[in-house]
């Protein structure tokens, strides 16, 4: 199984931007948990990071084009304003996770709509960097019962 | 002793045929309550796994999670967003579990989101500090098994 762990802008900046909210965890540490918990199940797991809206489109095109079999992605603030990457992910059909580490709908009410909620599979948020991790392992297990 | 952890499921949920048009086919509550158990059962958690549609007694279960439980696992349906007294009482209740640093996860078997909802009006969800996780079908509820059981573990 071939998954995209796309990220959003200011991700990089995960474990000194205010890390009441986010933690301490920084992307680095994350992506390599998860890519070794791919990898022991024989899944290829790709992390990429971007604050620009237009690369995130260009990864989603990109998965489109070879057949990746599954996307998570934190679009961070773009998930309450793209409507790019909105139509982007609309036009993949692999499995679709949209993921936040804090909980937006907790927070302020700019965060409360999101333009990825509606063309995604599911939506997992609030569990921190962990949630990473837990997706990853999740859709391992889920291939291992379809097979 | 093992960490104790309620499962609550909300109005509704003893009939889980309309979940088939969300292409979750075939679930039944007693298919969750088996897979909850096991999850559980491999990962040393014991579980309390209860259904109602009464809202005085998903009330009273609340009340139960912040006494006699370590973590709450509650798929409120609709009750999480019907935006009345009952949400008030809902969220509160909600609220007092988590000041007691208990993980509480939000599940919901759908993705809420996905089906002729209009992005511009929001939709409530539980408040306090509570994870959420919606649409995986019956993997919400491992998912989110996992997620409280590595909380309990790191607190």
């Amino acid at each position: 199984m071939n998954i995209y762990v796309i990220n959003g802008p200011n991700i990089n900046l995960l474990g000194t931007r205010e890390p009441e909210i986010y933690g301490h965890e920084t992307l680095d540490s994350i992506s390599k948990d998860c890519i070794k918990k791919g990898l022991k199940d024989g899944h290829d797991v790709k992390f990429m990071q971007s604050n620009y809206e237009g690369e995130i489109v260009e990864w989603i095109q990109h998965a489109i084009k070879e057949k990746i079999d599954a996307i998570v992605i934190n679009a961070a603030a773009y998930t309450h304003t793209s409507i790019a990457i909105h139509d982007a992910l609309k036009s993949f059909s692999g499995f679709k996770i949209e993921l936040h580490i804090s909980n937006p709908h907790l927070r302020e009410s700019f965060r409360h709509v999101s333009y990825i909620s509606p063309v995604v599979d599911a939506v997992v948020a609030g569990l921190g960097a962990n949630g990473y991790s837990h997706v990853i392992e999740l859709l391992a297990d889920l291939q291992k019962s379809y097979k | 002793m093992n960490n104790r952890l309620l499962i609550i499921n909300g109005p509704g949920l003893s009939d889980l045929s309309r979940f088939n048009e969300f292409g979750h086919d075939d679930l039944t509550l007693e298919k969750v309550q088996k897979k909850c158990s096991e999850t559980c059962e491999s990962l040393g958690l014991s579980l309390e796994f209860c259904q109602s549609d009464d809202e005085a007694e998903l009330t009273n279960y609340l009340t139960r999670a912040c006494i006699e439980f370590d973590a709450l696992i509650i798929n409120p349906v609709s009750y999480s967003h019907a935006s009345s007294l009952d949400f008030d009482i809902y969220t509160s209740n909600i609220e007092t579990v988590t000041l007691q640093n208990k993980p509480v996860i939000e599940v919901h078997i759908a993705n809420i989101f996905q089906k002729g909802v209009d992005v511009t009006k929001p939709i409530k969800v539980s408040e306090g500090n509570v994870g959420f996780v919606s649409g995986f079908g019956i993997h919400s509820y491992e998912l989110a098994i996992r997620a409280v059981h590595r909380k309990l573990r790191e607190n």
